[in-house]
């Protein structure tokens, strides 16, 4: 039984493949090429993470170009779950070679317990000089161990550019509206569309166990753009409280985006209940339900058409833009996931290796939903002019700043952020939130 | 008479109130993607309002013409081949922006309903279609229209279809290979721990020995035990083991030190050994209290006549136990089929040794967009514990009373 079940799996597996194969004109043939990457034949690499479905694909497809250059073979376990199942793999330990945390909290979380591999000061120097910003990514990958010393961990690999507002052209062309430039022409549109009898806006938190992680985007988006960024590196690091004038300043910017009935599709009290992913649906449905949603590069992928809609016009995206009269430039919001070894073997190495390729960008770029700080990839490879348009916003980036939540420990910015956001979606005024969030932080100090 | 209808009636209730989400189940399962999120399952067997968005042309080609002809079914229907819409065009609707009659300095927005038949201005031409979804689109004067996308209201007729079905059972073998997988580790699971309970039990219920008593009391005590509680010290014993079979492995095939020599810690045999463990304390006392109810003198002339405690136990035990073996099995067969913690924690996670719940997971997307494709494989997954229990019932209500009737 065992016996027959083991070959229907390695066939599903390589018919897998082959159908990747056949379906894209291979991803491998790149315009950068491929270095010697060595031999690892027979080698396996376990990689763990939480993409699954189309994301999966995309990723076998790409680590599949590395298969084929070593002979090693990868094998991936994606789970939704990823974030509880990797603490129990790594403490019992079956740590996976690689894992790919979403979060930079967890990640420093489990450096922490001595569960990470220091990736060497080679590849962070690597990273400084190629990617766009790169000191800011190496500190996004860089935490301290039991002992306190401070190390590169997390190689980032898959960007996403957040400050993003979708739309569809053909509505708003039916409709008049013009893309608003500032703050200001923003909100004057979104009143112009109620004023019109029309909903500007699709706001939806919930994610399962992660609900609420779209409105603190909301949030670190609208404290770039309502205080300096010294004063949002200080609240990341809590040397600003969350209960200071300033956060709930932007908090109160984003309530009067979010907690407006005129403003959101289905009123202010389906935003804590509406999947994120369903959210952007609105802008395509007959008749349209709302006319703007804020959300990040990846989103195209939860649209009816799986992110056709970009390509062919349907869709389209404009900075989330600064108020003008505040005058601190042009904010840009990003995140990416970041690669760690958390077994070490040579094999993986030379896959960290293959990671600082062009190539291996480029794989990905061209199958979509893919951005790259890597200076070296080929624009060229994206597989639509609006990918190209946000992968040239990221390296060309010089006033950047990371997800704000991401950075913040695992207990606040995967945990009390997320949930008290949700109950000032539901309500909660922003004097309460902020002072739980706070009093949160305060008891793990 | 009366209290007969009473309780007909709520059987009926409660019958129909399990039955509509299977058939709510079932029938989104056989509808297309799009039309499941936008209406509930209940308008799907009758002719309901949809909205679509149409292109009344391809690409504009860049040849004038005065006036374009079509039919809104053929646009709706082109790139698909299956879910084909048909019914009757009801309406269009229209958007303009026009100068405020109150203050001419100010523009207004105008929506309408434009039904069958009614001229309506689209990019400067006239547009007119039927209920059968021809239109005309003509022009004064000769141009090359860009394509425009307009939502249209169609009365649509119920379309049903296997699509789901046969992307999920032969576009990939992840649903298959779930299956197999699902019953590699429920078939052990479930008669592993009934065959130890059986002896256990019997061990309880008929044999001397001292601290009897105070044994099957801790046993019992064990169900309280949360899963979730052991998944880590678990995970770290299965670690410890696989490495010493991996050191045992290498030495006895002499194999090199790589992957190939790795006995996994999270596969198969660790969830028959979990489950076991946590479904044991439960099936104990269910068949001691069981196998303790049947008739003393049964036992007492089996003695007498020499039988070893060997002999009685499967020559008598087990022929008059079978109800309350096979309620247990069943019990023990559903919880583990339908289990996802211990799967995901201590099962295999290759791609193809995933068990069914952790595929119906996976089968959503990262992005929760395929939601077609979890109802079906949904449905599949209800069929095998469907069988069992209607193979199986009549043990199971026999079962149900399993120790609640002492005899003797």
């Amino acid at each position: 039984m065992s016996l027959t079940k083991k070959y229907l799996g390695v066939s599903a597996f390589a018919a897998s493949f082959a159908f990747a194969g056949f379906a894209q004109a291979d991803v491998c043939d790149t315009p950068s090429k491929l270095g010697d990457m060595g031999s690892f034949a027979g080698d396996v690499i376990t990689i763990a993470g939480s993409m699954e479905g189309k994301d999966e694909e995309m990723l076998l497809n790409t680590v599949n170009c590395f298969e084929k250059a070593t002979g090693a073979v990868i094998k991936y376990s994606g789970s939704r779950d990823f974030a509880a199942l990797i603490v129990a793999d790594l403490r019992s330990n079956n740590a996976p070679n690689i894992s790919i945390f979403p979060q930079p909290g967890l990640a420093g979380d489990m450096a922490k317990e001595g569960h990470l591999v220091p990736l060497g000061d080679e590849l962070a120097s690597w990273m400084t000089n190629n990617y766009g910003a790169g000191s800011s990514w190496v500190d996004l990958g860089t935490y301290s161990n039991a002992a306190g010393k401070k190390d590169f961990y997390g190689f980032a690999y898959k960007m996403d550019l957040k400050s993003l507002v979708w739309y569809s052209p053909e509505q708003f062309e039916d409709n008049g509206y013009e893309i608003p430039t500032t703050m200001e022409g923003l909100i004057a549109l979104s009143d112009q569309m109620v004023a019109d009898g029309n909903t500007p806006w699709c706001i939806g938190v919930e994610s399962g166990n992660a609900t609420g992680w779209t409105a603190t985007d909301w949030m670190e988006d609208l404290m770039l753009r309502t205080t300096s960024p010294e004063k949002y590196d200080m609240w990341v690091s809590n040397e600003l409280p969350f209960n200071s004038p300033e956060v709930l300043n932007a908090m109160e910017v984003y309530g009067q985006f979010s907690r407006n009935d005129d403003y959101v599709a289905g009123g202010a009290s389906s935003v804590a209940t509406t999947f994120f992913g369903d959210a952007p649906k609105g802008l395509f449905s007959s008749p349209a339900s709302c006319l703007m949603h804020r959300q990040a590069s990846f989103i195209p992928a939860f649209f009816p058409k799986k992110g056709e809609e970009v390509a062919n016009g349907e869709a389209d995206f404009f900075y989330f833009p600064p108020y003008e009269s505040a005058n601190l430039g042009n904010p840009v919001l990003g995140a990416g996931t970041l690669w760690t070894m958390t077994k070490d073997s040579p094999a993986t190495r030379a896959f960290f290796e293959f990671m600082t390729e062009a190539s291996a960008h480029e794989a990905w770029m061209s199958q979509g939903t893919f951005l790259t700080a890597h200076k070296g990839a080929d624009l060229s490879a994206y597989a639509t002019p609006a990918l190209r348009k946000q992968g040239e916003i990221l390296s060309n980036a010089t006033t950047f700043r990371f997800d704000a939540s991401d950075l913040m420990p695992g207990a606040i910015g995967a945990g009390a952020f997320w949930s008290e956001m949700t109950a000032f979606a539901n309500g909660q005024d922003a004097q309460t939130t902020g002072d739980n969030i706070q009093a949160a932080w305060d008891a793990i100090k | 008479m009366i209290t007969k209808t009473l309780s007909n009636f709520v059987l009926a209730l409660i019958v129909f109130i399990w039955v509509v989400p299977f058939v709510a189940l079932v029938s989104t399962s056989l509808r297309s993607e799009t039309e499941a999120k936008t209406a509930g399952f209940w308008t799907a067997f009758t002719p309901t309002e949809l909205g679509h968005r149409f292109s009344t042309n391809d690409k504009s080609d860049g040849n004038k013409v005065f006036s374009i002809k079509g039919n809104i079914f053929e646009r709706l229907n082109k790139d698909k081949n299956s879910f084909l819409v048909s019914g009757e065009v009801k309406s269009i609707l229209i958007k303009q922006r026009i100068t405020d009659p109150d203050n001419s300095e100010k523009t207004k927005l105008v929506k309408k309903l434009v039904p069958a038949g009614e001229v309506m201005k689209v990019r400067n031409g006239d547009f007119v279609f039927k209920g059968n979804g021809d239109f005309t689109w003509t022009f004064s004067k000769e141009t090359s229209p860009k394509p425009k996308n307009l939502d249209v209201f169609i009365n649509q007729n119920p379309i049903f279809g296997a699509d789901a079905y046969i992307e999920v059972l032969f576009d990939n073998k992840n649903v298959p290979n779930a299956l197999i997988s699902s019953f590699i580790v429920t078939i052990p699971a479930t008669i592993i721990p009934i065959t130890i309970a059986a002896f256990a039990a019997y061990a309880f219920a008929w044999m001397q020995f001292p601290g009897r008593d105070w044994l099957f009391v801790i046993v019992v005590s064990l169900m309280v035990v949360p899963t979730q509680l052991a998944f880590l010290p678990i995970l770290q014993g299965f670690s410890g083991i696989a490495s010493w079979a991996t050191a045992l492995n290498q030495w006895l095939t002499d194999c090199e030190i790589t992957d190939s020599c790795q006995v996994a810690s999270k596969s198969f045999a660790s969830l028959w050994i979990t489950h076991t463990a946590f479904g044991l304390p439960l099936a104990i006392y269910l068949l001691r209290n069981y196998i303790v109810g049947l008739p003393k003198e049964l036992l007492q002339s089996a003695r007498i006549d020499g039988a070893s405690h060997l002999q009685i136990f499967t020559k008598l035990i087990i022929p008059l136990s079978v109800p309350a073996l096979a309620s247990f099995s069943i019990f023990q067969f559903l919880w583990v089929w339908n289990d996802l913690i211990v799967a995901l924690y201590i099962g295999p996670n290759n791609a193809s040794d995933l068990v069914f719940p952790i595929r119906l997971q996976k089968q959503l997307g990262t992005f929760k967009d395929q939601l077609h494709l979890l109802n079906a494989s949904a449905v599949i997954s209800m069929i095998v514990p469907v069988l069992v229990f209607l193979s199986m019932q009549r043990y199971f209500i026999r079962g149900l009373l399993a120790g609640s009737v002492k005899g003797g």
